[in-house]
């Protein structure tokens, strides 16, 4: 397999904090990491990094052979609308669009819309009948399957979930890992951030983070250093 | 997609573009009708000053003195016409002969002016004239004379009225009574022949009056043409009239102006702390939506047509309302309705799109939001 995201002793630093304090790992096309640790351990840094939405201070972070502390404004922007798909815990969908109007949020600044397409990747997420419901019409499972139909839209190279199932109850929680199940045997590469160890469970790969740095690296792991 | 989302961003912050369309709508409403009252004001304040009489005077000479039928202080009547006729300007409302001479009229000497008696209505349109202005009947000569004459006389309508001039007399009939408000009270008018046969001054008249219609510039200027025509008489504005006309015109456009660009400022203001209270609202969005690709420049358009549709609807609007708001003004301050200029429909709109779009200002800052520390919640 082909590496697809490659980390070299990546830093970031915020005023006196250090989040990120040189962290090295690669993850193959097609993978399914959990990333794990404490609270202010340095995971959501490292996934905002991953995914262009933050710059690191020092390292390297190399996307699909595009290194992301390299890009300036513009060029992040291009790079998540066409490399990344983000799921995030809060779902964070624009409360006046509809779950439709959501998914082709993501197609309208990647390129063009194709509601077809967006009503296809809803039915595929199993909210055929609520394509036309606003958010707040929507159960908090229904909520994060939207934002997976939103993540998928726009077929990233790398989807980024910051604990996606964090505010779910325990049903929708397995509906949702069901559907990054199917991600994952479709091929998809799947970089999550959980606390959960039964989710963690469930990935290729778990890398444990403690103060900025990688804790736990299974010595089976060999991607990882 | 855009206008799907520029409909929904619309429909999803009604509440707070509720206040700075109000604001948009009372200020395009307030400015539009003042705009349109500026267009129109000249016409009407032309009009209005019309009113007041003639406001161009054509004299004999630099040195004539107007005080009776000395030979000297005439002019050809037949030339002065002949080149107010060939300068051809519509402007002219009214341009009327007057040959001045001092009879008797029952041993009480009177100033009798040989004028044009049907074109003195055209000329002052404010003189209120009890009776009429002219006769019908071939077998009188008909005379108009002052109120203080009539009074002073004992004179009523159709009475008869005997004036002598140098051993000449006539029977006259007097038709109407007219209260000019002024020197002209005590004045007796014929029709301009009646006084040349008496003075013996035949097609010799002492001034011409006249009333144009036009700005102060545009009344110099027609002057300026008619004594270049006539070198050998004096032409000269009425200055107190044209004058008053300029400088009321002038205090009135500045005052309009200093309006429009004060509510102008006024309505941007409103509209700048609604957009600011926006842009707080929907930094959660524009983070979201950089997350997702989109540019600031596609992100900020998007809020900016936002604003430009809400500014054309304020402008489309007010511009409605104050012109209706104009008509009302217009028939309060000058008794009649302003006549509706639609070229301000365009510019009102344009100028709230602009208001709008410069009170939108906050709404440029969302693309400095960063996403991450939106989605860390602070």
């Amino acid at each position: 397999m082909a590496t697809l995201v490659q980390v070299e002793d990546l830093r970031k630093e915020f005023g006196n904090v250090r989040a990120l304090a040189g962290v090295s790992f690669r993850v193959e096309a097609g993978e399914w990491i959990a990333i794990m640790g404490p609270s202010g351990s340095g995971k959501t840094t490292l996934i905002n990094i991953l995914g262009g939405l933050d710059t690191p201070t020092s390292g390297q972070a190399i996307v699909d052979t595009v290194d992301v502390g390299r890009l300036d404004e513009s060029g992040l922007t291009r790079f998540r609308a066409q490399k990344i798909g983000f799921i995030f815990q809060q779902f964070h969908l624009v409360p006046y669009l509809t779950a439709l109007e959501n998914v082709m949020l993501a197609q309208y600044f990647h390129s063009t819309t194709d509601e077809k397409e967006a009503r296809e990747a809803l039915e595929r997420v199993g909210l055929g009948d609520r394509i036309e419901h606003l958010p707040g019409k929507l159960s908090g499972g229904e909520q994060q399957r939207v934002a997976v139909a939103r993540a998928l839209i726009n077929h990233p190279k790398l989807i980024l979930a910051d604990e996606p199932t964090g505010n779910l109850d325990e049903a929708n929680e397995e509906t949702v890992i069901q559907l990054f199940r199917d991600l994952h045997r479709e091929g998809h590469t799947i970089l999550m951030v959980t606390h959960a160890s039964s989710i963690g469970s469930l990935a290729d790969r778990r890398i444990v983070f403690a103060h900025g740095r990688l804790v736990q690296i299974p010595a089976s792991l060999k991607s990882v250093t | 997609m855009f206008w799907r989302l520029l409909w929904k961003l619309l429909r999803g912050s009604s509440g707070r573009l509720v206040v700075a369309i109000l604001a948009l709508v009372s200020g395009a409403m307030v400015i539009s009708a003042l705009l349109n009252l500026e267009f129109d004001i000249e016409r009407k304040l032309t009009q209005e000053f019309r009113m007041l009489g003639a406001n161009l005077v054509i004299s004999p000479g630099h040195d004539a003195q107007i005080t009776g039928a000395a030979p000297s202080a005439l002019m050809n009547e037949s030339d002065a016409f002949a080149t107010i006729q060939n300068l051809r300007d519509p402007a002219v409302e009214a341009a009327v002969p007057f040959l001045y001479i001092v009879e008797r009229a029952e041993d009480t000497p009177v100033v009798v002016a040989g004028t044009k008696l049907e074109d003195l209505p055209k000329l002052e349109p404010s003189w209120r004239i009890e009776g009429q202005w002219t006769s019908s009947r071939d077998d009188q000569i008909p005379c108009v004379v002052g109120r203080n004459v009539a009074q002073q006389l004992h004179l009523a309508l159709n009475s008869p009225l005997h004036l002598s001039y140098v051993g000449k007399t006539a029977q006259l009939t007097l038709v109407g009574i007219v209260d000019a408000g002024g020197a002209e009270d005590n004045q007796v008018f014929l029709q301009l022949p009646e006084v040349q046969s008496f003075a013996g001054l035949p097609g010799q008249i002492g001034l011409v009056q006249l009333s144009v219609r036009g700005t102060a510039k545009s009344i110099s200027d027609y002057a300026a043409r008619l004594a270049t025509a006539l070198p050998a008489n004096e032409v000269r504005p009425i200055r107190q009239v044209t004058e008053a006309e300029g400088d009321l015109l002038n205090r009135i456009r500045l005052l309009i102006v200093s309006m429009v660009l004060l509510i102008l400022v006024l309505t941007a203001l409103c509209v700048l702390a609604t957009m600011a209270a926006l842009a707080m609202e929907r930094r959660q969005d524009v983070g979201l939506m950089k997350a997702l690709g989109g540019s600031i420049a596609r992100i900020v358009a998007l809020f900016m047509a936002e604003v430009g549709v809400l500014g054309a609807t304020g402008g489309f609007v007010g511009a409605i309302l104050g012109i209706e708001l104009s008509r009302w003004m217009g028939q309060r301050v000058f008794g009649t309705a302003i006549s509706v200029r639609w070229e301000i429909f365009p510019l009102t709109i344009a100028l709230m799109a602009a208001v709008a779009l410069a009170g939108a200002l906050p709404l440029r800052l969302l693309g400095k939001v960063k996403p991450a520390v939106i989605f860390r919640g602070e």
